[in-house]
């Protein structure tokens, strides 16, 4: 889903990994919002987030973060990571955006191996125009990242503070990006957290049509790394068949040794496994 | 090769001859060797065990509130029993206090009398489906004379002239009937609405008296089938909610063209398949389903009962 032609703001819940958006806000207060939003979706979906940012603005968001993502335990499974400008980007001018790219490269194939199925980047982006030495280099830089994203499927939130820049470099940053990121939160149905301790997920609201799909992707990106999961389900509200259908799939893919385990089944989910009939040799239910 | 299915009603007048036509029934089929399965109320059940005597417990006992709740699992117990022993027939009496039934209810177990002549016509299956002749209207009646190949009579199955062609009866009863003007509507475009629907029909399941799991299930059903429609069918998909007669309608209008055959959805998909499963679903949760077509589209439309 492109949305540079209109600049409306992306729909989070149906991102298309790879997308690449900017934010032009005129201050902190809006920046961290947006970041917030952009950052709070992300995990919900189950993808890794990487925040590029300051101590205080890091500090910042993880006080915005609504509480169904649960932000001390994504920081603590490396769901959430959080990098300095200086950490993510270095300090002296690269002689070449190849390197960038490699750098780039190297945390998305990262983001795989750790049992996440995306990865998605929000980079607060003011200390980039002193770091490569002039607006005509920012725009360079955003325009190898649009490509660079689409290929490896990493999604992205540019945060500008406006009010740094004069009217023409805001616009002709817009113009390197896919659109803009939101700054209104609409919570998602559901939401699918990374688990360490036991290996799994955490499942909690709805699930059906429109993020069944997502979930599907975060059991079999998890059961790549351990094909052996255990997935909470004690604050799921609602779930479809197709969902259980996927489930039932996911256990089938997997290898003979290895399980998905429903723990803290609520009785809707109990109800739809009943009446559909759903069952596999590795789709375990907790008693 | 087995014999085909056989599908006869029996009309009885008393309890003795409810039990020498069931008794006889079952006693035949338990001597060739095959397996007896009987729903039935629990007064029916009386009398078939008492008829049958020490047979009685080689044959398997399903109230007929559980059985017929909704009225479509019956379909499943029988599948069910079926699969515990593949090459074995079963012999099978099938009766629910039809009475009690809302005529959205009878209109279905129409469709399902009609359907298990064809579903069930290469399963290893008798069936006899008692009928209460000396109690039931005449209407009711009527349904066991059209949808039963054969009249148990004296011990043997005599051909009914009455029996109407399946396929026909069922074509028949997939008229549809509009929603009326002050019906709820909610337009669902994307994937994402299926979850407003959801909340909608909690809502207005509640204020129209459903209780706590009719309502879930009820919601359960309006996702399956308003995905469905988003899937397969066309745009625009509608919502339609209102109260008619004894039940409580969520009604799933979409502008799908091609024809839904009566069948789809009847017995239960194959497999890992994730398709299909929605019209059997609903099936397995609402009190009646009606399936149909018109020049605007395909209508879904799912009935709870309001107070029972």
């Amino acid at each position: 889903m492109i949305h540079g032609a209109h600049r409306s703001a992306a729909d989070l819940c149906t991102l298309e990994p790879g997308t690449h958006l900017c934010a032009l806000e005129p201050g902190e207060i809006q920046l961290d919002r947006v970041a917030a939003t952009f950052v709070g979706q992300g995990l919900a979906a189950g993808d890794r987030l990487l925040y590029v940012a300051s101590d205080e603005q890091a500090e910042a968001l993880v006080t915005a973060l609504p509480e169904h993502v649960h932000v001390a335990e994504a920081l603590a499974t490396g769901q959430l990571r959080i990098s300095s400008f200086a950490d993510a980007y270095g300090t002296r001018r690269p002689d070449d955006l190849s390197a960038v790219a490699d750098g780039f490269r190297a945390a998305a194939a990262q983001a795989c191996k750790d049992g996440f199925p995306g990865l998605r980047v929000a980079a607060r982006m003011d200390g980039l125009s002193a770091l490569l030495g002039s607006h005509q280099e920012v725009l360079a830089w955003e325009r190898m990242s649009t490509y660079l994203q689409h290929e490896l499927e990493v999604s992205s939130v540019c945060l500008y503070d406006a009010s740094r820049l004069d009217p023409e470099q805001a616009a002709s940053i817009a113009r390197e990006h896919d659109g803009q990121a939101p700054e209104v939160d609409v919570p998602p149905i559901g939401t699918f957290l990374a688990v360490d301790e036991p290996w799994g997920l955490r499942v909690s609201g709805e699930v059906d049509v429109s993020n069944r799909d997502l979930l599907k992707q975060l059991v079999l990106s998890r059961a790549a790394v351990t094909p052996r999961l255990r997935l909470d389900l004690g604050e799921v509200t609602f779930a479809d068949i197709g969902t259980m259908c996927r489930l039932q799939a996911a256990a089938a893919e997997l290898p003979d040794s290895g399980w998905l385990l429903l723990d803290r089944v609520p009785h809707a989910v109990r109800r739809i496994l009943e009446v559909a009939g759903i069952s596999h040799e590795r789709l375990r239910v907790a008693p | 090769m087995s014999a085909p299915a056989t599908h006869a009603a029996l009309l009885y007048d008393s309890p003795r001859q409810y039990a020498a036509e069931t008794g006889s029934f079952l006693r035949a089929g338990l001597a060739q060797g095959h397996r007896g399965l009987v729903m039935a109320p629990p007064d029916r059940v009386e009398w078939i065990r008492h008829e049958l005597g020490r047979d009685a417990d080689e044959v398997t006992y399903v109230d007929d509130t559980v059985a017929y709740t909704p009225q479509w699992n019956a379909y499943r117990v029988l599948l069910e029993f079926a699969a515990e022993a593949p090459d074995v027939r079963s012999v099978v009496v099938a009766e629910q206090a039809l009475s009690t039934r809302v005529p959205a209810e009878v209109l279905d177990y129409r469709r399902q009398e009609a359907a298990a002549n064809v579903v069930f016509a290469d399963r290893d299956v008798d069936l006899i489906c008692p009928y209460d002749a000396g109690a039931l209207p005449a209407h009711l009646l009527d349904i066991a004379r059209h949808t039963h190949e054969h009249l148990r009579v004296d011990g043997a199955a005599a051909p009914n002239s009455a029996y109407l062609d399946p396929r026909a009866v069922l074509t028949r009863l997939t008229e549809v009937v509009p929603a009326p003007p002050g019906a709820t509507t909610l337009d669902c475009v994307s994937h994402a609405d299926v979850a407003q629907a959801r909340r909608l029909v909690r809502h207005r399941g509640a204020a129209a008296g459903l209780g706590p799991d009719a309502v879930a299930d009820m919601a359960l059903a309006v996702t399956e089938v308003l995905t469905n429609a988003l899937q397969h069918g066309a745009p625009p998909a509608v919502l339609h909610l209102y109260p008619e007669q004894e039940t409580w309608v969520c009604h799933v209008h979409d502008g799908g063209t091609a024809l839904v055959d009566p069948l789809t959805g009847i017995l239960p998909p194959d497999g890992l398949s994730e398709h299909g499963y929605g019209l059997w679903l609903a099936r397995q949760l609402c009190a009646a389903v009606d399936v149909g077509h018109d020049l605007t589209g395909t209508h879904v439309r799912l009935h709870a009962r309001i107070a029972d």
